[in-house]
């Protein structure tokens, strides 16, 4: 048998296309490495320099060094690692009573679906200023609700009191987010093997129990991934705090995002070298977070099967 | 007593609805009112219900520029989007070569990323090819900041079309192309339709790019324009609510339409 012959056959069968391929992957890979690797390496880059509109020069690790010192970034710090520690728990207990409330099969189960999640649907934009509104010392919902209880010692300009401001923003991203999370578990429950349930319940398992013990089991997988996709959106938070208090009152609702935003286009420092640095340690931060997040619940499966 | 209770969970889940969907109704109410009626009362119900602020908005309050302008944008990366990432995402699934897997959790593994670790230098590189301040910059932006979703959504729909289909078109003679646009496209339709109704209400929204990317009057995106408008008229509760509405329309009328399909997409990462 020639051998030859036959290699040579082999590998025309296995060559690869590479001309096509190139074809294919070009647009999103030059999109990719023009809007996407060289801004996040510049920006890297950005962070050990002095970048001024003419002019940049090198300061080694001095704006990291200035970092470690500023109040206001530990301040934001710990607001938006705060608000990306409280807004999943709210997020996914508040959706999982819904979704089970749903799975219980009450009439009208769609219409209720489709009306809890349209917050999502909005921009940020559009909810900050409804909620503006929702939270006006004078005429807000909240307050006028709070006055025809005989409550109106409660009534408080919510956004405007740096104690309440946080929780009050924390309070609207669950109100937007909720409905997301209660669609996603749903259609985890109602995708549970039948046989499972029918046999807790034939072992005269009560509600609870069946939940405890072999619905939050089986659904943990997708409760933890809401947990973490929420806690990386409240780790990017720029829109909402943006239209409504700008970080105000007080530093106490500035985030990571709006502080950065404000030292590289509000503030007249026309550095972008500093802001840089704020954007190149957190983006450190986010990414070891979500690994040891994915890390910490993998394990935990790992250990309980 | 099973009655009893259907009851009132019923009534608690119409309390919720009345609580998630309640805002916006507040809204379209106000958006009908001037804002001396609604300075009468907050909470009365539009009559007679003023339709002629929405021609006043659109016109004398700039929301037409504005809309023009989100309209152009948003459609315009769309269409490049679905393009682009579908060709990306037919290739990862369909080609098996060296490196495929790298590329795709390259692209995808972006998701991540805080828009902070873009956007300084987005605003350097923009400003110096001359795309600052302009549309094509933000839409070429856009494209950027969905590529990753678009790809991951279209690649796990292309990757489960039987290979025997493509076996038999190469059979037939179609070329590399020709299966990617006459086979591949139109089977995966349900998941391209997808991604255009999700890229749509996402970028529709998207308020950070452009306000650093943004700063003239001609080339304000909607959420810019409510942004400056509630900057300018603090006090207009009536007309910045008909601005919400001329926002908040196009994409209550895409869910009315699209709502299982747009659930599916939103939901769509937070599944696997």
């Amino acid at each position: 048998m020639p051998v030859g012959h036959d290699q040579s056959l082999h590998q025309d069968g296995l060559r690869k296309p590479w001309a096509t391929i190139g074809v294919f992957l070009l647009p999103s890979l030059t999109i990719y490495a023009a809007f996407t690797a060289y801004p996040a390496m510049r920006t890297i880059w950005n962070s050990f320099h002095r970048v001024l509109p003419r002019s940049d020069e090198p300061v080694g690790l001095a704006n990291y060094a200035e970092l470690l010192r500023d109040d206001i970034f530990w301040r934001s710090v710990r607001n938006t690692i705060t608000w990306a520690c409280t807004s999943p728990l709210i997020e996914v207990s508040v959706a999982l009573l819904l979704a089970l409330a749903l799975y219980a099969r009450v009439p009208g189960a769609r219409f209720f679906r489709v009306a809890w999640f349209t917050p999502v649907l909005m921009s940020y934009v559009v909810v900050g200023i409804l909620w503006l509104w929702i939270y006006n010392f004078d005429w807000g919902p909240v307050n006028v609700a709070l006055r025809a209880v005989g409550l109106a010692s409660w009534a408080k300009p919510w956004l405007g009191d740096p104690k309440t401001a946080l929780p009050a923003l924390i309070f609207v991203t669950s109100w937007m987010w909720v409905g997301f999370n209660m669609v996603v578990l749903l259609a985890a429950l109602h995708s549970l093997p039948r046989e499972v349930l029918e046999a807790a319940e034939l072992d005269n398992c009560g509600w609870g129990g069946k939940l405890v013990f072999v619905i939050l089991p089986l659904i943990r997988a997708t409760l933890l991934n809401l947990i973490v996709l929420s806690f990386i959106g409240k780790m990017k938070i720029f829109d909402l705090v943006w239209i409504t208090t700008k970080g105000n009152p007080l530093w106490a609702t500035e985030t990571v995002s709006t502080y950065v935003y404000k030292r590289a286009f509000e503030w007249t420092t026309f550095d972008l070298g500093y802001p840089s640095t704020i954007a190149a340690l957190w983006f450190v931060i986010v990414l070891a977070a979500v690994l040891a997040l994915t890390w910490l619940f993998r394990l935990r499966q790992k250990l309980e099967y | 007593m099973a009655a009893l209770k259907r009851a009132v969970l019923l009534l608690l889940l119409s309390l919720y609805t009345a609580f998630a969907a309640g805002p916006f109704v507040w809204a379209a109410m106000l958006s009908l009112r001037t804002t001396t009626e609604i300075h009468r009362n907050h909470f009365a119900p539009p009559n007679p219900a003023h339709w002629d602020k929405f021609a006043e908005a659109w016109f004398t309050s700039n929301y037409g520029v504005y809309f023009t302008n989100s309209t152009q944008v948003v459609v315009s990366a769309v269409l490049l989007l679905t393009l682009v990432g579908s060709m990306a995402a037919h290739c990862l699934a369909r080609y098996r070569f060296r490196f495929n897997r790298v590329i795709y959790f390259v692209l995808f593994s972006t998701i991540i990323f805080p828009p902070q670790i873009t956007i300084i230098s987005l605003f350097q590189i923009l400003v110096q090819y001359g795309l600052y301040n302009s549309k094509l910059g933000l839409t070429l932006v856009y494209v950027a900041i969905q590529l990753p979703l678009t790809i991951y959504i279209l690649e796990s729909f292309f990757a489960r079309i039987p290979s025997d289909l493509f076996d038999a078109a190469r059979i037939d003679g179609y070329s590399d192309w020709e299966i990617f646009w006459r086979v591949s496209l139109p089977i995966a339709l349900p998941a391209v339709a997808t991604t255009v109704i999700l890229n749509f209400i996402l970028l529709w929204n998207e308020f950070l790019y452009a306000v650093v990317l943004i700063t003239e009057e001609a080339n304000r995106t909607l959420p810019l324009g409510i942004q400056r408008f509630i900057g300018d008229t603090q006090e207009d509760v009536g007309m910045i609510a008909t601005g919400l509405m001329i926002a908040i329309i196009p994409v209550v009328v895409v869910y009315a339409f699209f709502s299982e399909r747009l659930i599916q997409g939103m939901t769509a990462g937070a599944v696997k």
